[in-house]
């Protein structure tokens, strides 16, 4: 079995047609992808590469299941959640508290942060804190798609923030290095980042007065003030909190629950803590409205992960890592700020194996501290996480907020951020011995 | 622990079995994202639902 560079490239621009002409036939996203995986696998089928395509479609779509299930089950835990009225109670309560804009952006700023740097998942934070960060920044006078850009560039930071980065994880996993000295290396550029962001979103916005807003907000009912109120409200964040922070400290003494089954946990939690009870059809309901609400999202990940078992199997994605570590290092600076966040787009973590590790031991090589280098690469991918043809934080994002404008003016509203951060990283990369105090 | 482990693993297969008996149902009665083309990603997204739940993978 010999795979050429003529036949790769030939399968490349097969996908890249079938993911173009069905997004326009279909206007699906998900369906587009999958059928450019199937295109890349009949090729593989048809040069003899494998003899079993429907076991590379079907195992494809096993890559991202607990992905979709963490998604759904996250959004039924919130969904509850906010059906007691938890999310209202707090909105007013930090608006209430808090005179200036810069202190409520700055403390959802770091509220938004915990969850997916204990997860490592960007999408975790939207899901928990996505909804309720969008609000109390709107009601400060912040524009709808500035708001938004405001929880999507939070959500990215949080994955990419310590103790858990996966990309890192992943890249020296694979490159046999320790996972030490990293925290301060990721934390440096996520804050200077983040207060840019706060003072590039937050500049001119106008807070109208507290009275207004709290007239505008939902009343919250009795039962959700005061002492017990309180323990409605905490209850269920504190046992996801407990939860995850458990199988971070005492990992033998904890058994593996997984995000999907901790969310399920506390949506229990949260539907007894709910003072607005639900009967068994007010539930279903809710469910059967949480699935319909997270189709989309659930089945762009299993959909993902079919582009990826079918670029994989068809040599595609080695055809694309090695091409580009093969690149002088000039090239390779030049180049690292839109290929980076590309390949996340296209093959999400993958992209960490894919072109992250070669490009280690290849500046491993040229003697340069690979600490720094592996930091500053998992800096970059993030950035990809709004990129199709993925983009599952970008749209997460935008469902979440309920963002009517179109992608791309959400895209260029997170432009200059992600620039900052991208810059802030390449930095790093390019000039590694710089950055070797902060080890 | 060993107990536990194995509650949690079969947790998972009922987390599975409900997700695709809601997709199951969404595949042919559905309120939002009407039309062939989701008609045809309903339909594969089921799949390692399915899978899962025949304890085939």
């Amino acid at each position: 079995m010999t795979y050429t560079i003529p036949q790769i490239v030939v399968i490349i621009i097969a996908m890249v047609l079938t993911f173009i002409l069905s997004s326009r036939k279909f206007k699906s996203t998900e369906l587009s992808m999958a059928l450019a995986g199937v295109t890349a696998v009949f090729f593989t089928a048809y040069s003899g590469w494998t003899d079993e395509p429907i076991r590379i479609l079907v195992e494809g779509l096993f890559t991202n299941m607990d992905l979709a299930m963490t998604f759904i089950f996250a959004t039924l835990f919130i969904q509850i959640y906010s059906h007691s009225g938890a999310m209202t109670a707090v909105t007013r309560g930090i608006i209430s508290k808090f005179n200036s804009k810069w202190a409520v952006m700055a403390c959802m700023a770091v509220l938004m942060l915990i969850p997916g740097a204990i997860t490592g998942a960007g999408s975790v934070s939207v899901f928990v804190m996505g909804g309720m960060t969008y609000s109390i920044v709107r009601s400060m006078g912040v524009s709808e798609k500035k708001a938004t850009a405001f929880v999507f560039i939070f959500a990215i930071l949080s994955a990419a923030a310590p103790p858990i980065n996966l990309w890192t994880m992943l890249m020296t996993a694979q490159a046999n290095m320790p996972y030490v000295g990293f925290e301060l290396l990721l934390l440096l550029p996520i804050l200077i980042t983040g207060a840019f962001t706060i003072i590039y979103l937050g500049w001119g916005a106008k807070r109208r007065p507290k009275e207004e807003i709290l007239a505008e907000l939902p009343e919250v009912s009795e039962k959700m003030q005061g002492k017990g109120g309180m323990v409605r409200i905490l209850l269920p964040l504190v046992a996801l909190a407990l939860m995850i922070v458990l199988t971070l400290v005492a990992p033998f003494q904890m058994p593996v629950l997984g995000l999907p089954l901790m969310f399920v946990i506390c949506a229990v939690i949260a539907l007894i803590c709910d003072p607005n009870k639900m009967g068994f059809k007010g539930f279903y309901k809710l469910v059967d409205e949480v699935m319909e609400q997270v189709f989309p999202l659930a089945a762009t990940v299993l959909s993902v992960g079919v582009l990826q078992n079918a670029m994989a199997a068809s040599g595609v994605k080695g055809a694309i890592g090695t091409a580009f570590v093969l690149l002088p290092f000039v090239w390779i600076y030049a180049l690292i700020l839109i290929v980076a966040p590309f390949a996340q787009g296209c093959m999400s973590y993958g992209s960490a194996i894919v072109i992250g590790t070669p490009l280690i031991f290849m500046f491993n090589t040229a003697g340069m501290n690979t600490t720094v280098v592996c930091a500053a690469m998992s800096l970059m991918f993030p950035i990809g996480d709004c990129l199709p043809p993925s983009r599952i934080t970008g749209r997460l994002t935008c469902e979440t907020t309920n963002y009517q404008g179109s992608y791309m003016s959400f895209l260029k509203q997170v432009f200059l951020p992600c620039l900052v951060l991208g810059l802030l990283a390449l930095l790093m990369l390019i000039k590694p011995a710089w950055f070797r105090y902060l080890i | 622990m060993t107990l536990v482990e194995a509650v949690i693993h079969y947790a998972y297969f009922v987390m599975a079995g409900i997700i695709g008996l809601f997709f199951l149902k969404g595949l042919f009665k559905r309120e939002k994202h009407k039309g062939l083309a989701y008609d045809v990603v309903y339909a594969y997204c089921i799949i390692p639902f399915l899978l899962r739940i025949l304890f085939i993978k």
